[in-house]
């Protein structure tokens, strides 16, 4: 039984730097949203998309940009005449052990921006820079290499292997930087202990519940030790609950020092972050602080509910 | 990626739908099976016609008339008078030349019980030189007597035996009364195969029974002449024999004789051990290849299941592609899954070949002969169709687009 939430996050990445976001130039903005108290940072035109103002770069965060985007543009040429223009310049630095948020409505370029920082797809124009590699000039393999040590995905649908048990989904990215089964498996099962899962390595993913599918997922993320989770609507194919108690997760893996970033069109999701960034039309809107002051108990309650679940098998 | 991890991964893509990779499987088993069989059997038939003739007349040089480059398959035209035998007799290292002719026979009748038979054999008693005897012997040229092979002595409702008398019903309706001085086993060194002696043989002495005669051009006199004739040579130079009869053939009559697009020809057992060996992997070779379209429709169920199975996870390997897979090891696995269907199908394909010979054996009644260089061949078969199958298929999965791949439903 986990009674601490320090002890809870033991097996995660140790460098732990998490400080308050303190913007330089807070610019009150009309809160619509009954939210946790938010300060926005940004609310650039559109005229001038591609720049983002060094408040926003540093955002008051300590170490080195673990994903560097700069002026990143992406055209699809659907055809000769019609071109989509999902990103159209887009300058975002996500500072070590940051928790940033990605929202906006469908077609904003979510997906393609998630793309980029995930490897799995080139800038058209522009630089994608993940752990002080530039993606642009990488072949296939190798942009294949970075997505193996630099990133861990989650995302909605989960995607663990159907064939594989748990523990050997999430061994699976060590596959591919050969490192040998026994040393595999032994992390695999640090991570599913470390997510609440230590009674569930050997089932396979159609015998496990959505939120331990997702959590199965996060370890799996995690087990490559990378710079950068990639969290794409983590909780969208789960009830609220569940979600809650998957958030609770993903928030223990930024609090042991990992980068994570998140897409989610929920507002409540997306609070879970120290930040958030809103896009719209291939552009960057507003970057949004999330003051979390508020937030704990709500937090705490999550946490306890994760425990809660992995005990009674959610 | 490890070849432990590989192996395991595909092992379970192929575990993981039971039924239709057993039916895959079950494809190249067959391909496989069917060229082993055939290849079992012909090498099983080889082996047991070029044993019969090695062992029984290695020494015998066989003469005929053929048409030119058929072999012994025009033979049959009578060319070989008395003088010829007489000059075959007298080449260094001959020990003895037996002249055959065919006589025509509607019938032969023991006590009450006539059996219709359409030759029978003229010959002369060097014919038995190294033929074992059941009972009696030799027949003596000039007199009334007849040699039946033990088939032909028990084609009769009681079995004919040394001293009974036979009748002979000649073409023509004329009858002659033999009397049965020997029985012999098989053929009587008249083929090189003694399997092929295993039916009904009535041998009669030439005088006074053959009378198929022609002017002889060197004598000068009619002379009996014969279609074949055996040269039984010294078993050290058989082969050396063969070239001094034929540097006497344009001296004989039978050069003159031969008709026009007909040449004589002499051919040792080892000539017909060559002719065997070719026409039966000729055989082997015609009917394998029947049994290599088993084979490759049995590629084509690798192809095709491999290509259901790249679309069916497509979203498996998009996955693969997210946690770092480069595309020649996505290519890697769904090839090594083909491979792994194809050595399968071969591994139990062989032991099923090797069944299907012995019982192909079994029912021709000759010896089994395994050629186990073909098992190596088979199981090489089997990676080679597995991965030329697998190639397209695996390339398709390497090339899938892992954004549109996680997207898949």
């Amino acid at each position: 039984m986990l009674s601490s939430r320090s002890e809870r996050v033991e097996g995660f990445q140790t460098t732990i730097t998490t400080t308050t976001p303190t913007p330089d130039n807070p610019t009150p903005k009309s809160t619509s949203h009954n939210t946790p108290s938010r300060r926005t940072i940004h609310a650039r035109p559109a005229v001038n998309p591609g720049i983002v103002t060094d408040g926003a770069q540093t955002a008051g965060e300590t170490g080195d940009a673990v994903v560097a985007l700069t002026d990143v543009e992406k055209r699809y040429e659907r055809t000769a005449d019609i071109t989509v223009e999902a990103l159209r310049g887009v300058t975002l630095s996500l500072p070590e052990g940051s928790y940033t948020a990605v929202m906006g409505p469908s077609g904003s370029g979510k997906s393609t921006l998630l793309n980029l920082v995930g490897g799995l797809d080139t800038p058209t124009a522009g630089s994608v820079a993940i752990a002080g590699t530039e993606l642009s000039g990488l072949s296939e393999p190798e942009r294949a290499r970075v997505r193996g040590e630099e990133i861990g995905f989650v995302f909605q649908t989960f995607n663990l292997m159907p064939r594989l048990t748990a523990a050997e989904n999430v061994a699976f990215p060590l596959v591919f930087r050969g490192v040998d089964r026994t040393e595999r498996m032994e992390r695999a099962r640090e991570l599913l202990a470390d997510v609440g899962l230590a009674d569930r390595t050997d089932h396979r993913p159609n015998e496990l519940s959505g939120g331990q599918r997702q959590r199965v997922a996060i370890a799996r993320a995690l087990a490559g030790d990378p710079a950068l989770v990639l969290a794409d609507e983590p909780t969208g194919n789960v009830d609220t609950e569940t979600g809650d108690r998957v958030m609770s997760v993903l928030d223990g893996v930024n609090d042991a020092g990992n980068t994570i970033l998140l897409v989610t069109h929920e507002r409540r999701i997306a609070e879970h972050a120290d930040r958030i960034v809103h896009l719209r039309d291939g552009r960057i809107q507003e970057i949004e602080v999330v003051e979390k002051g508020e937030d704990v108990e709500d937090s705490e309650d999550a946490e306890d509910a994760a425990i809660d679940g992995s005990d009674g098998g959610d | 990626m490890d070849v432990a991890e590989t192996l395991r991964l595909s092992g379970r893509a192929i575990r993981a739908h039971k039924l239709r990779s057993a039916l895959t499987v079950l494809g190249i088993l067959i391909g496989i099976a069917a060229v082993v069989t055939f290849v079992t059997f012909g090498a099983s038939l080889q082996a047991d016609v070029v044993g019969q003739i090695s062992e029984t007349s290695a020494n015998n040089i066989y003469l005929v008339a053929a048409e030119d480059d058929e072999g012994f398959a025009g033979a049959g035209r009578p060319v070989f008078t008395e003088e010829d035998v007489s000059t075959f007799a007298g080449v260094e290292g001959v020990e003895r030349v037996v002249p055959r002719g065919i006589l025509s026979v509607s019938a032969i009748s023991y006590g009450n019980d006539t059996v219709a038979r359409t030759q029978a054999t003229a010959t002369t008693p060097a014919a038995f030189a190294s033929t074992p005897f059941v009972a009696g012997e030799p027949f003596e040229l000039g007199r009334e007597e007849v040699v039946l092979n033990r088939l032909a002595a028990q084609s009769f409702e009681s079995n004919a035996t040394v001293g009974d008398t036979v009748a002979l019903t000649l073409g023509g309706g004329r009858t002659r009364n033999l009397t049965v001085v020997g029985v012999v086993n098989g053929s009587a060194g008249e083929l090189p195969f003694d399997a092929f002696g295993s039916q009904a043989r009535v041998y009669v002495p030439t005088d006074p029974l053959y009378n198929t005669v022609v002017e002889s051009p060197s004598a000068g006199a009619p002379q009996r002449v014969y279609p074949q004739v055996t040269v039984v040579a010294d078993p050290a130079e058989t082969g050396a024999v063969r070239e001094r009869v034929e540097e006497v053939f344009p001296e004989t009559d039978a050069a003159q004789l031969v008709p026009d697009g007909f040449e004589l020809i002499a051919q040792t057992s080892g000539d017909f051990a060559d002719q065997v060996e070719e026409i039966v992997s000729q055989l082997t070779r015609f009917v394998t290849g029947i049994a290599v379209i088993a084979l490759v429709v049995g590629a084509v169920g690798i192809a095709n299941i491999m290509l259901v199975s790249v679309t069916e996870r497509t979203r498996e390997i998009g996955i693969m592609k997210a946690v770092g897979a480069r595309n020649r090891e996505v290519m890697g696995l769904f090839l090594t899954e083909a491979v792994l269907l194809g050595v399968l199908g071969a591994a139990l394909g062989v032991p099923v070949g090797v069944l299907g010979g012995w019982a192909a054996t079994q029912y021709a009644e000759i010896s089994l002969t395994l050629a186990p260089g073909w098992f190596a061949i088979a199981v090489v078969v089997g990676v080679v169709v597995g991965a030329v199958a697998g190639l397209y298929p695996a390339w398709r999965a390497a090339r899938v687009d892992p954004i549109e791949a996680l997207r898949y439903e």
